[in-house]
């Protein structure tokens, strides 16, 4: 979150993925920092997956990834 | 409890930590014992007195509320309101409120004693007590996150002109609003671009941000003032792709009053109040009046005199009367006068020592401003070095002389200076070919100013924006408070 | 530790700190995909990058050297000064 919250005083767009595992985190971090950034969260877990099942995953967040990144 | 709301009877205020409270110990014990005493707060040491009316309030809201300036005092309440009060102790005053004589006698208290400072009026505590019990602030709160530097904040807001700003904290805001008798929400002016309704309260935000000390802020608001005047015409100064922005200059006393320098480096950096007097005045703009580079203000290339430009003049030292007394003000009064200009540029004469030289020096200078074939649509400041006034003091000219030699040695024949003339494009239109034309307007167009160190044979000049109804004239204002 | 400051705007914009403004399409546009590092990430990306390419997007990929500590000031310079947007992937 310190990353998009750089990138994005830089003037960039920016988006952060995760799991909706991390959810709980990230927004304690965004209230931390003071800085609510765009978030796409997908299902959880990702990390033993098959790739076939990653895909999928990909698929079904782009929609949103693509809303957080353009008005 | 509520704070506000007394018991009827005698009601005390006192603190331990005062030597006439700790001494009157037993004067309140004698009241209470007798059924007299309905209250004492304590504003620091919750088990002193020894009374049983005793109240806490060291959190001070019921001496902020009923501005208690002194301890001990006594008050006389009846049907909820004070009817009479009593600052400090003496044994006749303290009679005739309670009915009781000799109040104090048998311990050996003398008849009177002088009370302390409340701690609700101590200097350390108002600030903070300002902000608890709510002043009037109008403004809306941002919170700083935790993990968020407040001076990374400032700039993640988009309120920096790039460079760091002071939190403006609602204790710091207080202490500036203590630098002018205006009340807070006062509307000093509507500010361009968006014709914003700007408070006294928005002026000192935004001097704090800019590094002001509260003495300043009499000179802030009057510069705000003067450059929301649709004569001054901020909103085209904003939008002009000139590189143009607010000079401030100040005139009178306040000047030393206030620490401003006049001298050595007047024009740079290094002096708190020319520094941060000018900025402010620039962020209200970008904060309050959305004037901003990239969005309104689209200049070209703008000047480093766009963070803040303020300076004052050498009176002391000067030949000449001030700016301020050529347009009336007499020597008690203060003032703010705002220019459109760009940055300053240096005129290099270290040879002239006759003073229509010299003018003729400086002429050849002066017409160069924007561009030396045009004329009569900008104004300027000159600013005159010690040494190089020094040339015509000697030789007895006065202001008015310098002035009428400038303008008219600034006067050129028209067929130099149109379009096209000596291959050039640029240049006064064609039909001024045949006339002698001024560089400046006769009526101000060419204002001289007096400022700068002691050695250096140089004068300075800001150019100016385009004047007239299309453009800015300068703004004289009288500071007040 | 958190405090208070008074807004010294005309407060015609919300307080918070806002984020940046989008990119009115995808089309044609960089985008910049910055793999944060954890395990499977980049398959995520992979597909998200053909899904971008797809719709006209160019990618560019970029990865932490760790998860564990905000991306080297660096990268972060290279990413701003070739991309027009970012998505960063994938915290599990």
């Amino acid at each position: 979150m310190h990353d998009i919250s750089d990138i994005e005083r830089r003037g960039l767009p920016a988006v952060f993925v995760a799991s909706i595992e991390f959810s709980t985190a990230a927004d304690a971090q965004a209230e931390a920092l003071g800085f609510e950034p765009a978030r796409v969260y997908t299902e959880h877990p990702i990390q033993d997956r098959t790739d076939e099942e990653i895909r999928v995953i990909a698929e079904k967040a782009y929609a949103e990834l693509t809303d957080a990144l353009t008005s | 409890m509520d704070p506000t709301a007394l018991p009827d009877g005698l009601v005390a205020f006192v603190k331990r930590d005062c030597p006439t409270c700790t001494m009157i110990e037993p004067v309140l014990r004698e009241l209470d014992v007798a059924g007299r005493l309905s209250r004492v707060y304590t504003q620091d040491d919750p088990a002193f007195p020894d009374v049983g009316s005793r109240a806490d309030d060291t959190d001070l809201a019921a001496s902020w509320h009923h501005r208690i300036d002194v301890v001990p005092t006594l008050m006389s309440v009846v049907d909820g309101v004070v009817v009479d009060r009593i600052v400090g102790w003496s044994r006749d005053l303290w009679a005739g409120l309670s009915g009781i004589d000799a109040l104090g006698l048998e311990a050996g208290i003398p008849d009177f004693q002088a009370g302390c400072g409340s701690l609700s009026v101590d200097p350390d505590r108002v600030a903070e007590l300002e902000v608890r019990f709510g002043d009037g602030v109008a403004s809306r709160r941002v919170e700083v996150a935790s993990a968020e530097d407040p001076i990374e904040a400032t700039y993640d807001r988009g309120w920096s002109d790039g460079l760091p700003l002071v939190p403006p904290t609602p204790q710091r805001v207080n202490r500036m609003l203590g630098g002018t008798t205006r009340r807070r929400g006062e509307v000093v002016a509507v500010v361009p671009p968006n014709l914003v309704p700007c408070s006294v309260e928005k002026v000192a935000i935004n001097a704090v941000m800019a590094g002001c000390r509260p003495e300043y802020l009499p000179v802030v608001l009057t510069a705000v003032e003067a450059a929301c005047t649709d004569e001054f015409n901020m909103h085209g100064l904003v939008a002009t792709t000139m590189p143009v922005g607010p000079v401030v200059l100040v005139n009178g006393p306040i000047r030393r009053a206030i620490g401003m320098n006049t001298g050595v480096n007047v024009l740079g950096q290094g002096n708190r109040a020319n520094s941060t007097i000018g900025r402010a005045l620039q962020l209200v703009i970008r904060n309050v009046g959305g004037g901003q580079p990239g969005g309104v203000d689209q200049a070209t290339h703008g000047n480093p005199g766009k963070v803040g430009f303020c300076f004052a003049e050498d009176e002391e030292g000067s030949p000449w009367e001030s700016y301020a007394a050529q347009q009336g003000f007499g020597p008690e009064q203060s003032t703010v006068t705002l220019f459109a200009g760009e940055g300053p540029r240096c005129v290099v004469d270290q040879l002239s020592r006759d003073p229509d030289q010299l003018a003729r020096s400086l002429a050849v200078n002066l017409v160069a401003t924007t561009h030396p074939k045009l004329a009569k649509a900008f104004d300027a400041i000159l600013v005159f070095s010690p040494e190089h006034a020094a040339r015509f003091a000697e030789a007895g000219w006065s202001k008015q002389h310098l002035h009428d030699r400038l303008l008219e040695y600034t006067t050129r024949p028209g067929t130099e200076i149109v379009q096209g003339a000596n291959g050039i494009a640029e240049g006064i239109a064609p039909e001024l070919a045949g006339t002698e034309v001024p560089k400046f307007r006769p009526d101000g167009g060419l204002m001289i100013v007096h400022a700068g160190g002691r050695a250096g044979l140089f004068s300075a000049i800001i150019g100016g924006w385009i004047n007239g109804d299309l453009g800015s004239r300068p703004v004289t204002r009288e500071i007040i408070a | 530790m958190s405090s208070t400051l008074l807004d010294p705007t005309a407060e015609l914009t919300p307080v918070g700190r806002q984020r940046r403004e989008r990119l009115d399409g995808l089309d044609g546009r960089i985008v910049g995909l910055l793999d944060i590092s954890k395990p499977r990430g980049d398959v995520f990306l992979d597909r998200v990058q053909e899904l971008l390419e797809h719709d006209g997007a160019t990618v560019r990929r970029y990865a932490k050297p760790t998860f564990s500590k905000p991306a080297p000031v660096d990268l972060r310079q290279e990413i701003a000064t070739t991309c027009d947007a970012v998505i960063e992937a994938l915290a599990d």
